[in-house]
């Protein structure tokens, strides 16, 4: 019985193990309640189109968080990307430059980002709040506050690479979960992933040993650029339109992935896989629970709920001694009282 | 009478800006005279540029100075830039009627009574405007319960909707004044004998409509048999047709109602996918509003108020209208 629990617990320890056994209850409970919905393909099709955007970023946001920092400001890179490239399209027919030039324009937010919050030392979640401001403004200032549609494109290479169906599946979550997999390995394999998790860990201490710390930041900060960058590509082609307020909307479902996947907000630890799973289960939510037949004004409410329910019970299958620690008190409790 | 006041401000707005060699701006009607304004959502998306155009338009014409606001439609971000504007004690104030009458009151009376003019757009705020008429408060918007029954007769008109088809309204009704015209594109599609589910919309898809399409999708998917979707949401209109497209829907196969121009919607309507639009003209909300804080500051007329949205475009009346759009006009 003893060796059958360990092999339990040795699984459950797999890195995002406990997190995807909540995933397969969640759809198990939609398949139930909404089986006209959830025994389609499509319903899990159009769930992997919002994904995967939010995936990159959240991956992105995953390696700075590890860092021991946090990025406000990938909303406002989603919207001066996507304006780049629409731009770019829209005026002069030129995709592939405004591919180029988006993912520029996200480098150079990054790297800016990370000179003001490495080199300068501005606290990063104050850093970043201002530049979310100062290029969502900006962004406004050179649309003209102008929304493009981009019309037929379908036919463009840059939409059949990016953004084409392989039958029913988006090529985008490829290009996501792609993505995922080599940052897992810069995380998990590579000196760079090491040192963010050191600075996470304890900043003082990576910097005695010889860790660049300024350096390691800034990149991460770039990096997250680069990839709000490519997110708004996928973002801006898979709609065939630009709008200003673009990536608005993503800011706590990013955030909210991170953190259900088991990174820790305090640095120093960090699962890919956690933030790939609570991606997908982010995407889902308010789609699943629409599905299901909750109406009206209960939708928020149950979101939350099922939100709040995911990361108990994530917590409770990564540690089920801890988790069933509040039990045991409660027991012993009870029983004092009995005797 | 409403009409009669109407033309005798136009005419002064005429003679304002009369072709008679380029006004110095100190000669302007408005000159001197600083207007906050309330332009709703977020700089440039497409329910809110008509209107910042219109404003700036009327005030490069009446020669006002005009100080923007936008609130992303947050009903209390609204009421704390309504008390910032009051503190920098402008001439005329501009406001949208979202948070309700109860909660501008208190500010809306403070303001009268240090001679500021308060006037209201595209939502209303009738108890202060029949309270405040006389001092110049109007308002220049959508009567937005008749908007939103208007956008479901067409939906009924044009989609061939019967008794007992089933609809969706994608909405927000939560909000005071907003969700009127929510409230009367449900009752309207309800009286009509429909079974209509009602789904309320979430900051995050208020914010970036684009995350409708999942929600949307997953409805359609669950209800096959749906009829009709509506929604007085701007932005949200302009993604139905993505959310169609993914769960398979063909151009024509279900009746969509939606309000509003962007880009995006007009390729839908082009397409099919849109049955009708409500168009509130919002250009006319920015410049009238602008025209009002001028005339009753100056020569102390009453408040108008003026239905900017009277009628729904399709999918036969988009074409005329593209060269506007574009220009961030219509």
């Amino acid at each position: 019985m003893a060796a059958r629990e360990s092999a339990l617990v040795r699984v459950l320890r797999i890195e995002g193990v406990p997190i995807t056994a909540v995933l397969l209850l969640l759809v198990a409970l939609c398949m139930v309640f909404a089986p006209e919905a959830f025994l389609s393909y499509r319903i899990y099709m159009s769930f992997l189109v919002s994904f995967s955007p939010l995936l990159i970023m959240a991956a992105g946001l995953t390696l700075l968080i590890a860092a021991g920092e946090i990025d406000l400001s990938f909303p406002s890179v989603v919207a001066l990307s996507g304006w780049v490239l629409a731009y770019c399209i829209h005026e002069h027919e030129a995709p592939w430059l405004g591919l180029i030039l988006a993912l520029a324009a996200g480098a150079l937010v990054g790297f800016l980002n990370g000179v003001v919050v490495a080199r300068l030392g501005i606290p990063s979640i104050i850093a970043t709040l201002a530049t979310q401001f100062l290029w969502g403004g900006l962004t406004t200032g050179f649309s003209h506050g102008l929304s493009y549609s981009l019309g037929d494109i379908d036919e463009l290479m840059v939409c059949k690479l990016f953004v084409d169906r392989i039958g029913p599946l988006p090529v985008q979550c490829l290009w996501a979960l792609g993505l995922t997999v080599w940052l897992w390995l810069v995380l998990n394999r590579r000196p760079f992933g090491e040192h963010l998790l050191f600075i996470g860990d304890n900043v003082k201490v990576a910097g005695l040993v010889g860790v660049n710390t300024r350096r390691e930041k800034t990149r991460a900060f770039t990096l997250m650029g680069v990839l709000a960058a490519f997110a708004s590509v996928l973002l801006t082609l898979d709609n065939r339109s630009f709008f200003n307020t673009q990536g608005a909307g993503y800011l706590l479902q990013v955030m909210a992935a991170v953190f259900i996947g088991g990174t820790s907000v305090f640095g120093g630890k960090a699962s890919l896989v956690g933030t790939a799973v609570g991606a997908y289960i982010i995407a889902m939510a308010e789609g699943g629970i629409v599905a299901a037949g909750v109406q009206g004004f209960w939708v928020r409410a149950v979101e939350g709920a099922v939100l709040l329910a995911a990361v108990i019970g994530y917590r409770f299958l990564q540690n089920p001694e801890k988790g069933l620690a509040p039990v045991r008190l409660l027991r012993s409790k009870l029983g004092s009282v009995d005797r | 009478m409403k009409r009669l006041a109407l033309i005798a401000a136009s005419g002064a707005l005429a003679l304002a800006i009369a072709p008679n060699g380029p006004a110095r701006a100190e000669d302007k009607l408005g000159a001197g005279i600083t207007m906050y304004f309330q332009m709703g959502g977020n700089p440039g998306d497409g329910a809110t540029l008509p209107r910042t155009n219109g404003a700036r338009a009327a005030a490069e014409a009446l020669g006002v100075t005009l100080k923007e606001q936008y609130s992303g439609w947050q009903p209390e971000t609204m009421l704390s830039q309504f008390r910032e504007a009051l503190a920098a004690s402008p001439g005329c104030v501009e406001i949208m009627g979202h948070p309700g009458n109860e909660a501008f009151a208190k500010l809306v009376a403070d303001a009268e009574k240090r001679g500021i003019v308060i006037t209201s757009g595209n939502s209303p705020l009738t108890k202060l405007k029949d309270q405040y008429v006389a001092n110049g408060f109007g308002y220049a918007g959508v009567d937005l319960y008749e908007g939103g029954k208007l956008t479901a007769q067409k939906m009924i008109e044009n989609g061939k909707l019967k008794k007992g088809d089933k609809a969706l309204e994608y909405g927000l009704r939560a909000q005071a004044e907003r969700g009127k015209s929510d409230q009367g594109l449900y009752d309207t599609l309800v009286a009509a004998g429909l079974q209509v589910d009602y789904i309320e919309i979430s900051p995050e898809v208020d914010h970036d409509s684009s995350l409708a399409v999942p929600i949307i999708s997953a409805y359609l998917l669950k209800h096959p048999d749906l009829k009709a979707i509506g929604t007085q949401h701007g932005n949200v209109t302009a993604f139905i047709a993505k959310a169609l497209k993914d769960a398979g829907k063909k151009p024509g196969e279900i009746t969509v109602g939606g309000i509003d121009l962007s880009p995006a919607t007009i390729d839908a309507l082009k397409k099919g996918y849109v049955t009708v639009t409500l168009d509130q003209q919002l250009y006319l909300q920015g410049f009238l509003p602008v025209m009002q804080c001028v005339l009753s500051k100056k020569y102390g007329l009453s408040g108008l108020a003026i239905n900017t949205g009277a009628g729904v475009v399709t999918p036969g009346s988009i074409g005329a209208l593209v060269p506007l759009i574009d220009k961030g006009i219509r």
